[in-house]
């Protein structure tokens, strides 16, 4: 007698609690055989949430769940997975018929959004329902360290600047030794008159008179520009 | 797909601050603890039944399930179920089998052998699982595939399990009339019946079940004689064997009885009498194979000896074989077996010894190489695996937990490995600093107070002393050269701790609630320096949860079990009485008055001084119905670099900065509803209060306050009208005033009140409170702030997420409250860097502190200062044991592992030949260019040397 009402009463709370299986798919981001057994999955709705750890068969299962509306998360080491909307309820499977059974639906959601924002579903069925458990992407903890590679390097504008200077300095003069005479002349002609290679002052001395004190102090543009424009020249004539 | 864009977008956010992978694993440690291990649940087993080499399962008091590599004592897998955790916890594994079977609470689970997945679970309702087997063989046959469970419940049902899907084979419960007080004790199986034991009244009732069909086959009483009145009277009750064991001892301790299970006829020994016995145990192989042969040892006051007994299964008869001579330490015995031979291991802290079950004669016998971490402990209980060759114990290995709750490994006499155990119960801790330091501030400390002449013969006879670190000093230095040019010099500084130049290493004494007490060197890998006991200094008294404070060169341990004070040294963990120490009392400068409050009957009450007992200068009762969950203080030392936050265009909004912040957390079960109330703990007066709705009050709500800001996080309860779910994280920040460039009331006024801050300047003088909500992906349990020396460097937030078992450092600018809402950010706004606000904010896995580790059950975090500004020191303990150090704005004070010293010397000698190669070039041109231009302008002068040159830069410099 005892062990009938147990039975009955185990079937009575047996008939207002579902059952299901999330189940990781074996997909091209991850093989769900090489997760973690600390792997789980919660289900989160009032008080503490309901955890299932991974099984054999890549699933996590979940047993005596009572209707309601849940906020399933896998929690994985190695991946990250979409948090999903399961809701389970008992419906009636013909309408008047009055045999109620457990429905189960599970939809993508969007954590920070409305709750009743549904993404696609993931699941539907009756009690043993399976709903698939989708991996986002692979978590990776570590920051690169930037090392020492000749191509970063070579993308550096300094080092491109001096190699360009240096291109100049050891290639100009094999230039000038193939022309011809003819246009050598014409290019050292071209040479005198342009500003460089007049006698306004080379570059070099002009680097050379740069007024760095006044610069640092943070002379205006324009003043600096004036007083450089001014000091090279009397400096050279001192000099000369 | 919205989500997506937020995710995306939380990520770009994120700066780049994470763990280096080279750092990984050389900054940081990770002790994955099970707690201690139970006798009946630890074993060797293979994975499965291919495998060569065999790993130690075990189920630990607090009903972890771990499996350990025998090897380097590494861990393979772990599983700490939430579930069932009241009840007794069972582990057992079948032969040849690659499951193995837990009951824990009400729930029988299979777990995977070789990596820990579930393979079945199986729920009871109503009943608590008492007792486990796994049916070896059935008709004399051992089943080569899944082998099945049985299991006896407390409602005194006995059920067989399908090996493979964990479904109920069979069920038999006794439901006579009489048999309604029995209290189920255990089950027991031979390969013809499985025998239900039962305590009825003060007899034994036996009850045979077919393992086939679960009918039964017969049942007996046996009676005994009113010896046994609980479950705790019976001494071993037989598993698996050939011819399972019953065993009792009467009341007056002097007769040992041991029944064949199956049989009626009871043997009686008498007990060896000498000295006052503690404990009598019952060890024999659970193995179906081998002979039944089984030890009995006695634990006395002063040392242990034990007898040996052998069974004879076919006349059902119990004779003594030998016994083992008494030796006068403690000690214990472990059984194993190998084919049909039985051998026991005799464990002291001295020596292993191994004999064989059939005679006394010592067949191996190994010293026990001493180890710091064994010092003064005495083994508990342990497993063996013995190798026996030609009649002698070629090698022992034995997984040993001794009395100091280390967990170890002895090989042949060798510890091989340690795993400190003890640790997953620790409950409180506290930062100390190394004795080194410690003994430096204070040398220097007593030349301050002394006159010009004394300090300095002082200094001087201090150098000379640190003279006799010289020579290794200098000798260390090829080693420290070396090692710092080839990157291993991690390894190195580890066992140097004089050389912890940049304040890494420090200790952490922890606390646990079996009364020991250990300190840890952070810096060294959590390396275990001390562990007492407790018990031993207090006698009688019970530590449950232990208060910490540490001085210089003692802490200080307080509780409410434990009347006075405890001051144990923080160097060697020996006990110091009160007059050793020059106690300090708290500073309190003069003219200044200390308040301190607690947490007294529901109320926060605050006192004038540290008496408890005097009248209340204020209390702060929470509204009708309220109850105060929690509060947290902005720590005493909380040191701010800057007391403004500068704005983009120049102007300054000013921190609002109280040293006596306290965030109280009150929640009304009720209405859903949580409330935060700032106090002032001075004043005890209320600076700002806040109340969300619509939260889950059961799960934990966790708050931190530091500098000029708090933030806490809630659950949203489902049930409740919230348009969204999951869990939220709020950020609040106080200012002087919302005006920037403005201090508020208190700017213009020379002098103000701390006891009664409103008085003269009325609400003005509250903060001005800027607050943001956001989404976070999971529940948080715990938070705290990370802390610098100076606090130029910027804080961190830390938060532990229990369901994923890691540990995140929020970046502060990520949770920001003046993040503006639905536009993009001004160009001045920018510069601040900030960002627009998103509502979610997804936990970068850059962000995770213990990145590959899972770092489970951490209770509480704690930070400290570095000797580097840059640099934090963390720890985390609860269950595992983690510490770390994080640089929340990049480790801009020390040169990283990126820093390739041998590239710059190649570096600066490659410069070096290019100034010897150029210097002659450049001594050439300035003796020769005036000269030679004009003629190298005519000739060629790429042909009158090799060198070639720009013929703008050579112009004549003599015009």
């Amino acid at each position: 007698m005892r062990s009938s009402i147990f039975f009955l009463a185990s079937l009575a709370t047996l008939t207002s609690a579902a059952r299901f299986l999330i189940h990781i798919p074996s997909n091209p981001l991850v093989n769900p055989s090489i997760l973690p057994s600390s792997t789980h999955a919660t289900l989160q709705s009032h008080g503490p949430p309901i955890t299932a750890y991974l099984t054999r068969s890549n699933s996590f299962m979940f047993q005596n769940i009572s209707a309601g509306s849940y906020l399933a998360m896998i929690h994985c080491r190695d991946y990250s997975f979409e948090p999903l909307r399961i809701d389970v309820s008992v419906e009636e499977a013909l309408e008047g018929s009055g045999d109620k059974r457990e429905v189960i639906r599970a939809w993508q959601t969007f954590l920070g959004n409305e709750w009743d924002n549904k993404g696609e579903l993931r699941g539907e069925g009756g009690n043993g329902g399976v709903i698939e458990a989708r991996p986002i992407d692979a978590k990776y903890y570590y920051q690169e360290r930037q090392g020492f590679s000749p191509l970063s390097f070579l993308k550096n504008p300094m080092i491109l600047m001096a190699l360009f200077s240096m291109v100049l300095i050891f290639g100009m003069p094999y230039l000038m030794e193939n022309m011809d005479p003819e246009t050598r002349a014409e290019f050292e002609e071209m040479q005198k008159k342009s500003p460089l290679g007049g006698g306004t002052g080379n570059p070099a001395q002009q680097i050379q008179n740069f007024d760095l004190a006044s610069w640092m102090a943070g002379k205006t543009d324009t003043g600096s520009a004036r007083s450089r424009g001014q000091s090279p020249a009397p400096q050279t004539k001192k000099r000369g | 797909m919205r989500f997506h864009a937020a995710a995306v977008l939380a990520v770009c956010l994120a700066p780049a601050f994470a763990i280096f992978e080279d750092d990984a694993y050389h900054i940081d440690f990770h002790h994955p603890l099970l707690g201690l291990p139970k006798h009946d649940g630890t074993f060797f087993q293979k994975p499965y039944a291919a495998s060569k080499a065999s790993l130690l399962y075990a189920l630990t008091d607090d009903h972890a399930i771990g499996v350990i590599n025998p090897k380097d004592g590494s861990l393979v897998w772990r599983q700490v179920p939430s579930l069932g955790r009241n009840g007794t916890g069972l582990l057992r594994a079948g032969e040849n089998q690659d499951t193995v079977i837990s009951a824990l609470g009400d729930h029988v689970t299979a777990w995977s052998g070789s990596d820990g997945r579930i393979v079945w679970e199986t729920g009871i309702d109503g009943a608590t699982v008492e007792d486990l087997e796994i049916l070896e063989q059935e008709d004399g046959i051992s089943n080569a595939e899944a082998k099945d469970a049985v299991i006896l419940l407390s409602n005194q049902s006995v059920k067989r399990l399908d090996g493979k899907t964990g479904r109920v084979k069979w069920a038999y419960q006794d439901t006579r009339q009489s048999c309604s007080g029995d209290t189920p004790f255990q089950i027991s199986t031979s390969p013809m019946a499985i025998f239900y034991i039962s305590l009825h009244k003060s007899k034994l009732r036996v009850t045979s079940l077919s393992p086939i069909t679960g009918k039964k086959l017969d049942q007996y009483t046996l009676s005994a004689e009113s010896d046994i009145h609980s479950p705790e009277n019976i001494l071993f009750a037989g598993a698996n064997t050939a011819a399972p064991l019953l065993a009792w001892i009467d009341k007056s301790n002097k007769v040992l009885k041991v029944n064949i299970i199956g049989t009626k006829s009871v043997s009686n020994f008498d007990i060896p009498a000498k000295g006052t016995l503690e404990r009598i145990t019952l060890r024999a192989s659970n193995r179906i194979n081998p002979l039944v042969h089984f030890l009995v040892e006695y634990q006395t006051t002063t040392g242990h000896s034990a007898e040996v007994y052998h069974v004879d299964p076919t006349k059902h008869t119990i004779i003594k074989a030998y016994s083992l001579p008494e030796l006068g330490s403690k000690g214990t015995f472990t059984t194993s077996t190998s084919d049909a031979n039985v051998y026991f291991t005799r464990i002291t802290a001295e020596e292993v010894t191994v004999v064989s079950s059939v005679s006394h004669e010592i067949l191996g016998r190994w010293p026990i190489k001493t180890s710091p971490a064994l010092a003064g402990a005495y083994p508990i209980h342990g497993v063996s695996e013995v190798v026996v060759k030609a009649g002698t114990a070629s090698a022992v290995r034995s997984a040993i937990l001794f009395s100091n709750g280390q967990w170890v490994l002895i090989r042949n006499g060798e510890v091989v490995w340690e795993r400190p155990e003890f640790l997953s119960s620790a409950i409180s801790a506290v930062w100390a600093e190394l004795p080194e330091e410690e003994t430096l501030a204070h040398e220097l400390e007593v030349e301050g107070h002394q006159n010009v002449l004394a300090a300095y013969v002082h200094r001087v006879k201090r150098h000379i002393r640190d003279l006799e670190y010289l020579p290794t000093w200098l000798q260390n230095i090829p080693n420290r050269i070396l090692g710092n040019l080839f990157g291993k010099s991690l390894d190195f500084t580890i066992e140097e701790i004089q050389h912890d130049t940049f304040g890494f290493h420090k200790m952490v004494i922890l606390a646990t609630t079996n009364g020991r007490l250990a300190a840890l060197d952070v810096g060294s890998k959590g390396k275990l320096l001390w562990n007492i006991n407790l018990g031993s200094y207090a006698p009688e008294t019970t530590t449950p949860k232990p208060f910490l404070k540490a001085f210089r060169g003692y802490v200080e341990v307080k509780d409410k079990g434990l009347e006075g004070t405890l001051y144990i040294n923080s160097t060697t963990g020996e006990i110091l009485s009160s007059q050793d120490i020059s106690h300090r009392s708290l500073a309190v400068p003069e003219g200044q008055k200390l308040i301190s409050f607690d947490l007294v009957d529901g109320e926060l009450k605050g006192y004038i001084g540290v008496e408890f007992g005097s009248e209340s200068v204020w209390t702060f009762t929470p509204p009708a119905g309220e109850k105060i969950v929690g509060y947290s203080v902005r720590p005493t030392k909380d040191p701010v670099a800057s007391i403004g936050k500068v704005l983009g265009d120049r102007r300054v909004l000013y921190k609002y900065l109280n040293p006596n912040l306290v965030l109280v957390t009150t929640a009304l079960e009720s209405a859903r509803t949580a409330s935060f109330y700032l106090l002032d703990s001075a004043s005890g007066e209320i600076l700002h209060a806040v109340s969300h709705t619509d939260v889950d009050v059961s799960r934990p709500i966790p708050s931190t306050i530091s500098e000029n800001w708090f933030s806490y996080s809630l659950t949203i309860d489902s049930t409740s009208t919230a348009p969204s779910r999951g869990y939220q994280l709020v950020v609040a920040e106080l200012f002087e005033s919302p005006i920037p460039d403005d201090r508020g009331p208190l700017g213009a006024s020379s002098n103000s009140s701390t006891v009664q801050p409103t008085v003269a300047n009325g609400d003005v003088a509250k903060p001005y409170v800027l607050s943001q909500t956001y989404h976070i992906p999971e529940e948080i349990s715990h938070m705290t702030v990370t802390r610098t020396k100076q606090g130029i460097t910027s804080r961190e937030l830390l938060v532990t997420l229990p369901f994923s078992n890691s540990i995140v450092g929020i970046p502060r600018h990520v949770i920001d409250p003046r993040r503006p809402i639905g536009r993009d950010p001004t160009s001045q706004e920018a510069s601040e860097g900030l960002t627009k606000y998103t509502p979610f904010i997804s936990f970068d896995p850059k962000w995770h502190l213990n990145h590959k580790y899972e770092v489970r059950g951490v209770k509480q975090v704690i930070t400290t200062e570095s000797g580097l500004e840059s640099t934090s020191l963390v720890f985390a303990y609860g269950f595992d044991i983690f510490g770390t150090r994080v640089a929340p704005s990049f480790a801009f004070d020390i040169l990283g592992k990126g820093f390739n010293k041998v590239q710059m010397l190649i570096t600066v000698a490659a410069l070096f030949a290019g100034v010897l190669f150029v210097a002659p070039l450049v001594i050439y041109f300035r003796n020769n260019i005036p000269y030679k231009t004009a003629r190298l302008r005519h000739a060629g002068w790429k042909k009158a040397n090799k060198f070639t040159l720009d013929n703008t830069i050579i112009e004549p410099v003599r015009g």
